[in-house]
């Protein structure tokens, strides 16, 4: 993602342009749900619009983005009656079997493994900006991608280049 | 390996284009629409006349519900008002009729007059608000925007300016758009500065609170007051004060908490009418004082009886509020209108 091309006054609509599939995917990967990955980007974007907070740079606002997207869904994991009421089919329609097949051992993972996978490998964070912007210790992100890095290789029983 | 595999996948993610459409609706009345530019007269003279001449043939055909339309379409954009093209497909629900006047297309933007008339009763009037519910389905993204720009009494008709921008260079001419609406809200009522009827100096110390989760918040002080991680602590809902005077918006608390004034509003079944509010505070100077921050919770979500409480924080000194008067902006509906409207109409260019 390109932070340069957006300025930090930039208006409402652009950012959330330029951040919707940030945050969606962020959501999905931690929920894996399109229902909860759904209510996660409004609430992140409803906040977004009402607090308008100001933000040192770029770099900040995507922080900022990504701290809120993983503390709502947080929120809404904590809720059990949310679980339940999940339709098991509400997914996404991915293009191939790998991908079906990668999306559902990933599934099998805890969610905070999920979340620091996809920092670390989609958004191309270091474990010292993720512990920055999860506020963990980048010891506990070493030991949580380390772990996620040996359940994907018992779980996908392939030799993955993680 | 597996970054490629985990990007092939992720990238088939994304918001749904109605879901994003959405959010940004919601923002479209905040610092966005004030970077609209104005409209530009861009189109030949011919084009300009041609269309004048068409629409002059085409107006003693329409009815008189259309006139005022096109003269609210000449105050809203009157140095463009002659490039729209007449639609005129309509659709009936409920025995309220939608109806697609007339729609213009320049450079990557489509703006769109929409009516909603009454055909039966007095369910539209002045302050008719779709209410979130409207959809607009094309096939290229986009953003999207709808205001109410007028109503007439006469015929019971609003007037409505849908206004779309096209994200890429595609060209949008030719392509057809479907517009719906499921329900409206109306009879609005609106009261800016309201005294509220409370002796702030009797305010008391709550006895009991109760640790809620929030839906969310606001406020210049929201973030130092309440982190994403922490649940706010908040008033246990009284009865409703009688003398309120805003119909549909209860006061069910008013208290200090933590050396702050807390100040609790119940709004039932919030889905259905959109009430909603603020307070603020005068000084003896006249100068209004914002809550410090506010945040909301609900005592349920998808069953009947959900309420959703706001409450509005003070950092004022119990000692020093008798100082002050209590103030607040509210707006409440009065009638909720369902149905299924829904057009489909094709967009053409001008040229």
């Amino acid at each position: 993602m390109k932070l340069q091309s957006l300025r930090t006054d930039d208006c409402v609509g652009d950012v959330i342009k330029f951040y919707s599939n940030m945050v969606y995917r962020l959501a999905f990967a931690r929920t894996g749900t399109r229902h909860d990955a759904d209510e996660i980007f409004q609430e992140v974007f409803f906040r977004y619009i009402k607090k308008q907070p100001v933000f040192e740079n770029e770099a900040h606002r995507k922080a900022w983005f990504i701290k809120v997207t993983v503390n709502c869904s947080k929120k809404l994991w904590g809720s059990a009656w949310k679980r339940k009421i999940i339709p098991l089919e509400e997914t996404l329609q991915f293009e191939t079997k790998e991908d079906i097949d990668l999306y559902n051992e990933l599934q099998q993972l805890p969610a905070k493994y999920r979340e620091v996978i996809h920092l670390f490998y989609y958004e191309d964070m270091t474990t010292e900006e993720i512990a920055k912007v999860l506020e963990r210790k980048n010891t506990t992100v070493r030991t949580q991608l380390t772990r996620a890095r040996v359940l994907l290789k018992n779980i996908l029983k392939e030799d993955y280049d993680v | 390996m597996f970054k490629e595999r985990y990007s092939h996948m992720n990238n088939q993610i994304h918001p749904r284009d109605q879901l994003l459409q959405d959010i940004l609706d919601s923002a479209h009345d905040g610092d966005c629409s004030k970077r609209i530019e104005p409209l530009r007269l861009k189109r030949p003279v011919v084009a300009l006349v041609a269309l004048c001449i068409c629409l002059t043939m085409a107006m003693p055909v329409l009815a008189a519900t259309v006139e005022p339309i096109y003269q609210l379409m000449y105050m809203v954009s009157p140095s463009v008002a002659q490039f729209f093209m007449p639609v005129q497909k309509s659709s009936e629900s409920n025995g309220i009729k939608l109806e697609v006047v007339s729609s213009y297309i320049h450079d990557n933007i489509a703006e769109i007059y929409v009516t909603m008339q009454d055909l039966t009763g007095d369910r539209i009037d002045g302050t008719t608000d779709l209410f979130d519910s409207y959809s607009i389905n094309r096939p290229f993204d986009s953003s999207a925007h709808c205001q109410l720009i007028g109503y007439e009494q006469n015929t019971k008709t609003a007037t409505f300016l849908i206004t779309i921008d096209e994200w890429g260079s595609q060209n949008i001419a030719g392509d057809k758009i479907t517009f719906s609406v499921r329900e409206f809200l109306s009879h609005k009522n609106k009261y800016d500065g309201l005294e509220i009827p409370v002796e702030l100096s009797s305010i008391l110390t709550a006895e009991r609170t109760q640790t809620v989760s929030s839906n969310g918040g606001g406020g210049k002080d929201y973030q130092s007051y309440l982190d994403f991680e922490r649940n706010p602590i908040a008033l246990i809902p009284s009865d409703p004060m009688e003398a309120f005077p805003v119909d549909g918006i209860d006061l069910t608390g008013i208290a200090y908490i933590g050396g702050k004034l807390h100040i609790q509003t119940a709004v039932k079944e919030p889905l259905d009418n959109d009430n909603h509010g603020s307070f603020y505070l005068k000084d003896a100077t006249g100068t209004d004082i914002s809550c410090n921050y506010s945040f909301s919770f609900s005592n349920q979500y998808e069953q009947p009886g959900r309420i959703d409480y706001h409450e509005y924080v003070f950092d004022i000194p119990q000692e020093y509020v008798s100082k002050y008067l209590l103030y607040g902006d509210f707006v409440t509906s009065g009638m909720k209108t369902k149905g299924d409207w829904r057009v489909t109409f094709p967009l053409e260019s001008t040229e």
